[in-house]
This record gives structure tokens, sequence and C-alpha cells, in this order.
């Protein structure tokens, strides 16, 4: 990967600065784009390229533009989920603080495509830091008039805002983060109606991911086929894998959409950690099912994910060790889900927590027989009846853990 | 109005378009279970018990909130459908009180009727389940038990959509969620009983109801409420039998009917409170007050109207017809003033008819009138001017003066009440109630009060009402059209 | 006690909700903007921040209660956020935290007497390649050693 353009991370600790963006080509393709394209133009090489949302569900990112009714006279907005909540990723971090203004590039295309003045970047407020250096990135762009009215001297205006959370990972869910904008509580809305049509204010909202938005100007830059011929045909470029966990070089690694997932581990991350041995991979941030070791073979991709019955979700990749007893992975899954569920839904807030307390029953030496089994059909009660989809998130890796690792959970269980 | 084909549980129908799965399923009579959802209010989506099948779709949708398109199958029994019910009233349950056996909902729960349909499953909950305040004083009648809460919103969403007070919020997250009120703040609006009716389970509950009996114990009887002139359905909640003893009768409580034209699903707790003025004060039993000429050992009805129809046709046959004066109210039926007006106006030739009724109080810009009786639009409606007399001019002019209602001593003070009335010869009250300025009157007659009567009320609206009596007046009390309709044949004029 | 914010936070709290399309959409930021001039939100904020934007303190009251960040109390000069997620844990989080419990005599979810630090046990930072990670207050730091504790306490002074 030399092309300084092509590429999400760019290696030069300057990076960040608008100056040296500019200098390997930044906002290059949002000025033409702006100049010379139409936004539909703009839409379509978005749509032909195959971009998938890179924020966990992986929904076509032109798509999903496309749904935003056109013959509205309703304002429209644009909002970069940059909440970064699932445990096990860390890479849109990394974006907003090596290479601010791809992201702030890929908003000017996204905006000019569906026709938004206004983008709010929503990010975790623990990400403080990182929010001053973004809006410091924002007050430079708008210096040189690639932010505000009268973009690149066109007559297109746009507003960048970016907006902290306050400590809720359920406010990275699309609803639930449009909610918060409005000054409520994160709780999901009822769909349908979905946000492109009644979204932030009740106007047509698109919602994407910080390295979906970061994408964008890649795409347009190198086209649609380029784009794709990095990735794969369905689902196209590169992604940010990040690897954590039992693994001697945990980090961000940006590879090829479907590039296997053993390699990605062992290759790039190092292996398994020093005196360990990989007792089990949970291939896409915390909410997706686990694998046991002799399933590492996946090809990193939605739909090879999908059918070896995980999700490539957030790409991060959380390496367990054999020393990590998976009565702990299991009991910090369910006292996440019961600590961060809004409480709106029965499923989610009645679940999670009867999950939580019997696990740790179990990890205390209290598991009676049965309470493996109760766990399994819980987790299936919440699965597809939530109101958002963090009861499945909550689901997946419970029901994977139970099930794969049955022998060595039944073993802290008192007959 | 365009419309859909849908077919639900194998069922063809025809509904409008925009109708959700939830309505269309009650048109035939098949009714989904929930909690969140209330007709009153958009769907919710939150509680997840109203989960059904729809063909061609792998994951259950939502009853409430998914609107039918055309050529949709619905099924609402199959496994699937099944299974969820019961896994979502599992998890309702799992974090729920044992309180059954102390809480007033028992009978009339959600939790309780939605277990006995769909659950029957051995619990499995083994954990200590979450503690939570469970007697907090959100308003001078109501209480809020936050372990029994299922978190439905609807209490919250009544106050902020119906009232448009907001008292209520939902606090925390997840399973420490609960419905909370600011620091020192008070639910203290005129429809702050509607919040246990909408209430599925025991959370909130009624000071004035609570632990006084089961609802099973309960006859419902449907009328009007007589407060004001809106006219609201209720639906008197009272019991006789077991386990009161003797043959005590009790109301125990008004709750709402719903009525789509008038009230909607609710009524105001100036109506719903009042239920205690059907039983407290009550004249039971004719009264001749000594001093005067009659006074029998007990009189009864026939021999009391025999003397009060001689006295008037004293009067009338001497041509004196204008030394009769009659007040009457607006909370008598139309029935009943019709029959008053043939009577008094029409056979008796009596000019000297007036109204008095309850001051008006304050409308509170919803259902509440400033009008404070049911009937007024009636009376007006038959051509009754409604008009107060004047105290001198009444004293003066007055041989026999015959008063319907305790309200006319409202609308005068003490003094000029009794010089008013002591100048009169003769006087009768025919009064469903006793009050302190009962003794100035010579014959005082026991009446029903609405809920013991038959007879409609015409409301604000212009809308008549018909209602059936729920139960007898007590003693020898009758309703004012049986004493006018036996007053009739005594004063040899037919009422037809 | 009536409620004061120094003139340049009243100045943003004008900037915030001249830019929302709506007043009540401003709450999160004007609530953050007051917590970090006055280490939390106080009842009088509630009370200033209601009338401000038109918002009941009923639904302030709900917003402060559903965010964790969001403090009603005060905290330590220095809050310490000790990530305890999967990564970390992996890489030793436990140990830490009794580490800092020892040092600081302090439980998660408690503040040293002196005013100084406030222990927190959270959920994932997003820091995962650094574990075992922890904040204090708006800075990162991981991976996090024992020593590497003992020199930031010393640092903090």
């Amino acid at each position: 990967m030399t092309d300084a353009t092509a590429v999400l991370l760019p290696a030069d600790g300057s990076s960040f600065r608008l100056a040296s963006y500019v200098g390997r080509g930044g906002y290059a393709a949002a000025r033409t784009a702006l100049l010379s394209r139409t936004p539909q133009q703009v839409m379509d090489e978005v749509k032909k390229a195959n971009l998938r949302g890179r924020g966990g569900a992986g929904f076509p990112a032109g798509s999903k533009w496309s749904f935003v009714p056109q013959q509205d006279e309703r304002p429209r907005y644009l909002c970069v989920n940059a909440d970064e909540g699932e445990p096990g990723t860390f890479k849109d971090r990394a974006i907003l603080t090596r290479n601010p203004h791809l992201l702030l590039e890929g908003v000017i295309l996204t905006s000019y495509a569906v026709g938004i003045h206004k983008a709010y970047i929503y990010i975790r407020g623990e990400y403080e830091a990182i929010a001053r250096r973004l809006e410091a990135s924002i007050e430079e762009a708008r210096r040189e008039k690639f932010l505000g009215t009268g973009i690149f001297g066109t007559g297109f205006d746009l507003e960048v805002i970016v907006y902290r959370g306050a400590g809720s990972y359920i406010c990275g869910e699309e609803t639930a983060l449009l909610e918060s904008i409005e000054g409520k509580k994160g709780w999901p809305r009822l769909r349908p109606p979905f946000p492109a049509v009644v979204g932030l204010f009740r106007a047509p909202t698109v919602i994407n991911n910080v390295e979906t938005i970061a994408n964008v100007p890649l795409v347009v830059r190198q086209g649609a086929e380029v784009y794709i011929a990095r990735g794969l045909p369905r689902d196209g470029g590169t992604r940010l894998f990040g690897v954590s966990g039992a693994v001697r070089r945990p980090g961000l690694y940006e590879l090829p959409v479907g590039t296997p997932l053993r390699r990605i581990i062992d290759e790039w991350a190092g292996g398994p950690a020093e005196g360990q041995t990989i007792k089990a991979v949970c291939p896409g941030g915390l909410s997706a099912p686990f694998l046991t070791p002799d399933e590492l073979d996946v090809a990193m991709d939605y739909e090879s994910l999908a059918l070896a019955k995980s999700m490539l979700g957030s790409a991060g990749i959380i390496v367990v060790g054999d020393r990590t007893p998976m009565v702990d992975v299991l009991g910090i899954v369910a006292r996440f889900y019961a600590h961060e569920s809004c409480g709106q839904c029965t499923p989610c807030r009645i679940g999670t927590t009867w999950i939580r307390k019997i696990v740790e029953r179990i990890a205390c030496g209290c598991g009676k027989p049965g309470d493996l089994a109760l766990v399994g059909r819980l987790a299936e009660g919440m699965k597809g009846r939530t109101l958002c989809p963090m009861g499945d998130a909550a689901a997946f890796p419970v029901l994977s853990i139970v099930g794969k690792f049955e022998k060595e959970l039944g073993d802290l269980i008192p007959r | 109005m365009a419309e859909v084909n849908i077919q639900i549980d194998g069922r063809a129908l025809r509904v409008a378009s925009g109708t959700t799965i939830l309505k269309a399923a009650e048109r035939i009579g098949i009714v989904i279970p929930r909690f969140c959802y209330h007709p009153a209010f958009e769907p919710e989506g939150s509680c997840r018990m109203c989960l059904v099948e729809i063909e061609g779709l792998p994951k259950l949708d939502l009853a409430c909130s998914t609107v039918v398109r055309e050529g949709m199958k619905v099924w609402t029994s199959t496994p699937q459908v099944l299974q969820a019910r019961q896994d979502v009233l599992e998890f309702f349950l799992a974090d729920h009180p044992l309180d059954c056996p102390i809480c007033d909902k028992a009978g009339e729960c959600y939790l309780q009727d939605y277990y006995d349909r769909h659950g029957r499953y051995g619990s499995v909950f083994l954990e200590a389940k979450e503690k939570k305040s469970k007697l907090v004083r959100i308003g001078p009648r109501l209480l809020l038990d936050r372990e029994r809460c299922v978190l439905c919103n609807r209490c919250v969403r009544f106050l902020q959509l119906v009232t448009k007070t907001g008292e209520l919020g939902i606090f925390e997250r997840g399973v420490r969620s609960e419905v909370g009120i600011d620091a020192g703040a008070e639910i203290r609006n005129n429809y702050s009983g509607n919040l246990v009716d909408i209430c599925p389970v025991g959370a909130i509950t009624d000071r004035d109801f609570r632990f006084k009996t089961r609802v099973w114990f309960m006859e419902n009887s449907r009328t009007v409420c007589p407060r004001c002139s809106r006219g609201c359905a209720i639906v008197i909640q009272w019991s006789s039998g077991y386990p009161l003893r003797g043959d005590r009768r009790k109301v125990y409580r008004l709750i709402p009917a719903e009525n789509p034209d008038v009230n909607g699903w609710w009524i105001c707790d100036y109506g719903r409170y009042d239920y205690p003025d059907i039983e407290e004060n009550r004249r039971t039993r004719i009264t001749v007050n000594p001093g005067s000429d009659d006074a029998p050992p007990r009189p009864s009805w026939g021999s009391v109207l025999k003397g009060m129809a001689g006295e008037i046709r004293a009067l009338t046959e001497a041509g004196r017809e204008e030394r009769i004066s009659v007040v009457l109210n607006s909370f008598l039926t139309n029935e009943e003033l019709a029959l008053a007006q043939k009577l008094l106006s029409g056979a008796l030739r009596v000019r000297s008819l007036f109204f008095a009724d309850p001051l008006p109080g304050q409308a509170d810009g919803y259902l509440l009138t400033a009008e404070r009786a049911p009937n007024g639009q009636g009376a007006a409606a038959l051509g009754f001017k409604r008009e107060l007399p004047d105290a001198g001019r009444l004293a003066a002019s007055t041989d026999l003066l015959i008063v319907f209602g305790p309200y006319l001593a409202e609308h005068f003070s003490p003094e000029a009440y009794a010089s008013c009335l002591n100048r009169v010869r003769r006087k009768y009250l025919v009064s469903a109630h006793k009050t302190g300025q009962d003794a100035a009157f010579d014959v005082i007659l026991p009446a029903a009060v609405p809920a013991e009567k038959k007879g409609s009320y015409t409301n604000v609206q212009g809308l008549t009402q018909s209602f059936e009596p729920a139960f007898p007046a007590p003693g020898d009390g009758l309703p004012e059209a049986e004493i006018l309709a036996r007053l009739a044949p005594e004063l040899e004029v037919k009422p037809e | 006690m009536s409620f004061v914010l120094s003139a340049g936070a009243e100045k943003r709290v004008d900037e915030i909700i001249s830019r929302s399309p709506k007043r009540e959409a401003a709450l999160l930021p004007v609530l953050q903007l007051i917590q970090r001039e006055q280490g939390f939100i106080s009842p009088e904020a509630v009370a200033w921040t209601a009338a401000k934007l038109g918002v009941p303190p009923l639904r302030i009251g709900e917003v402060l209660s559903f965010y964790t960040m969001l403090r009603r109390k005060p905290a330590g000069r220095y809050v310490i956020q000790v990530c305890r997620n999967i990564s970390c844990v992996m890489a030793g989080a436990a140990d830490l935290v009794a580490h800092l419990e020892t040092r600081l005599a302090v439980k998660p979810g408690e503040t040293t007497p002196d005013g100084k630090f406030t222990l927190l046990e959270v959920e994932c930072l997003g820091n995962c390649d650094h574990a075992p990670c922890l904040m204090v207050n708006d800075d990162d730091y991981g991976p996090v050693t024992r020593d590497r504790v003992d020199a930031l306490l010393k640092e903090l002074e």
C-alpha cells in the first residue's frame, strides 16, 4: 500500500494536518465532484463500489443514501457515527486521530451526493481529546473554504458539528444516536419509519460509521472499479482490522476485505501471545458469535462470516488465549450488555441481567445443572424479539460461548 | 378510503389501508396480548408481547405497529408466536414481585391474565430480584410500586400527551429503569385517577381503593356521570352480599367506560372521586316535620302524595295556581323533566317554575365543564328557562313550594334562605341527600340519585345518552319520575 | 445558592443553542459544558438549564440518570477510568484495579477523601490494542503496568 492517497491510515505523524492531507491529494476529489459532477453521479459511484457500512451492520452505503426521498422540502442531515463503543473496536479512533481530513472530505462528498447541508459527527464522550482535535481540523477546513458557506467557491453550504456522547454504548445504535443528538436519552426508535425518511428532528437522515464515510473519498478518487478490486466484488475496498487480546502485536491492520482471519492473526498480529495458544476468537467486535480455533480459516467479509455463523461486524478481532477461562469471557459479555441495555424493551432489559446473574453464580461455584441450558434459552428468547439490534448483539456471543464451550463451562457446575 | 384484503389466522377480511394488524384482528374478535399498546396513543413497541407471525417473513413482527398490506397473511397462534409470548411473559415475571396476595390489581391484572392464557410454565428464575421502592407517593391519591412496574410507559405518555403536564419520566437504564417524578413534585391534575386504570399491573394504585376489596366481588354497572354537563360514560363498581354483611350495599369506585363520542377513555377526578355522593348522607325515609298538621306515625308514599295533591288542588281549583312555586334541577332526566312539564306547566298551569343547580365551577379545558349538573342542555331543549327564584319575591308570592334537590340553599345566604322559607306556608322538599337546611321543610321525600335512575341526559355537546339504574334507591327512596307518576293520579290529571 | 457560569461559558452556551435546530437539542452539550466548568451538574444547574432551554427539569433528570459520564455529584480532580472489558481484562485489568484500590485506598466508584482521585471501572474505552488501558480525565494511557500507575500517580501530585 504505497499510494498515500489510497490508504485510510497514512504512516506519517503529521498526516492529521490539513496541509499534509492536501499535499497527498486530499480534497481534490471533493472539489472535482462539487465543481463538475452531479450528486447523482457521486451516489452512483459509491453504489457501484459496493461500499458496505463499517459500523457493524454492513448495509451498502449507496443504497442507504438512495432511501432519502429527494422530492422533499425538509432539511436533510448526515450523522457520522463515531461512538465506537463495540468492545474490541478502535479503528475510528485511529482515523479521527491520524486522518481526520479524509473523514471530512468523505462528509463533503456524502453530503453533496444526498443534498445535506448539516452534518453531525457523534463522537463518544470518552474521545474528548480526539473531539477537540477534530474541531480544530474542521476549523482548518473552514478557513480554506472546504467547509462552511460556498465550499470550493460553489453554492454548496455544509456545516459540520462535533457532538459528544456521554457514556452510553447504545448511542452507537443509529436511532439511539439520533435521540441523543435531540437531547434525550438514548432510547432506540421503533422502525419503520427508517431514518432515511424520518430521522434527526424527524427529517431525512443518513447515518454512517466513520470508516464508511472515510472510504468515500477513496471510492471517488480511485473510481468504483479500482476500489472494488481492492476487496471483493460484493464488498469492496479495504478495512481496518483491529486485533487485540492474546496476540503478540495488537493493532490496526488495513487489509483487503476478504483477507483470511488466520492470516490476520498469525501474519499481521504476530500470532498468539507468548506461551499461549488460541482458545477462541471473536471476529467482529464483542457482539459477534465467537469462533473456535478450527474455524479461523474464514475470509473476513460479510458473506463468508455469515456462512460461518458469525459476523464481520466492526472487524474488531478479539483473540482469547488458553490462559483465559471462558467463564470470565462469558461474564464480561453478560455484564457488558446488562450494563448497557437502555431498558426500553422487555427481553433485553430483563434477559441481559438475568443472564448476568446466572453467569455470576456459575463463576463463583454456585452453578446448578440446567444453568447453561437456561442461559442459552434466555439468549434465544432475546434474539429477534427486541426493539433494536442490541438484543441480538447480546444474544450472539452468549449463544456461541455456551454452545461451543459447553464442556469447559459445565465443569464449573457442581453435579 | 382505500381498503386492503388480508388474512388473519386463515380468516379473510377487508380493512382500511393504514390499519395495524392489532386493530384488524380486533375487528374479528382476536385480541392480541399487549402491555404498552393503548388505543389512545401511537404504538410504542417496547413490551414485545404482541409479536405475531407474518407469512413469508423469518422474524416475528409487532401487531401493534405493523400496518397491513394487500395480501398479508398473519398468524397469531403458531408455535413460534406462542413461544415468543411465553418467553416475553417469562421475562416480565422474572423480575416481578410475588405480590398478588396483597396487590389491588389482582383479578384485573394483565400479567395474571396473560399468565393464565399464555404462560402456565414452571418458573426457573432462581436469582435475586431487583429491589426497588414499593411505596412511592407520586400524588395525593397515587402510590407507585416500582418493583411491580413493567415499564410499559403508559403513565408517562398519558401525562405527556393527554394532560400535557408531564409529571412522570423514566430514569436510569437497563434493569434499574424506574418511573420517577421530580423531587417534591406531585401529580395533582384533574385526570390522575386514569393512571390507575391504564396501568396494566398494580404498579400505580389508588389510595382510595387500596386494600378495600377484590375486584371479583364487584358488580359493574355502566351509567352516565352526573357531576357536570359532559356526561362521561362511567362504570359504577359496587357489591352487595359476600363479603359484605347483611343486606349492605357498597359502592367502591367509579371507572371510565369507553365512549369515543364524549370522553374517549378517560374521566376526570372530580367525577371519579365523587362516588361517595351515591351513599353518604342519603335520605331513606319520608320525613314529615313536627309542628305541621298531618303527622302520621310512619308516612307512606300514598298518604303523603295524597296530602300533597290535596294541597295543590286546593290552589289550582280555586284558580290560584300562581301561588304554587316549583324549583326543579338539571339532575332530572329528560323524561322526568318532560313529565314535570306536562304535569306542572301543562295540566296544572303552574307558571312559577324555577331551576336550582349546584354553583358552577371552573371548566378544566378538557372534560369537566363549568356547569356542574348533567342535564342543563336537556332542560333547555325542553324549553325551560332555568332561572333561580328571587328569594323575596318567592316568599311573597308562594303559598305552596315544591323544591327538587338540595341545591337551592347554595344560592342564598342562610339568613335569606331561612327567612324566605319561613314566609312560605307549605314547603315540600324532594331530595336524595340530607342537608342542614332541610328542617325548614314540612315534608321531605327521599329521591334517587342519578345512578339509581333510568332515563337520559343531554350533554353539553347536545348528545342525548340513556342509562339504566345500577341498583334501586335505598330505603323508601324513589326516582322523581316515579314520584311524579304517582302524584299524577292523585291530582286527577293524566300524566300521559 | 444561585447558579453562575463564566462569561465565556455563557457565550458558548448561546453559540450551542444558536446552531441547534431545536433549543432542547442543546441539552447534552450544555450539560457537558457545565460539568467541564463546575465538575458536576447541581440542582441549580438543572434549574438554570431547564429555564434556558425550555426543557422540563424532569427531562434533564432523566438524561442525567441515563448517561454514565454525567455527574450529579462532584468527582475528584482526576477521574481515573479503568477499562474492565475483554481485551483489557485479558491483559490484567483486574490486577490494575486492585493496585489502584490499594494505592488510593478507595473502591471503584469512590473518591479519595482529599478530593483528588475518583476511581471508576468502565466498559471498553476503544483503546484495545493498548490493553490494559485507562484514562485520567481526557487523557488515554495504555498499556499500563503497576509501575506506570505509580509513576502516573506521582505525576499527578
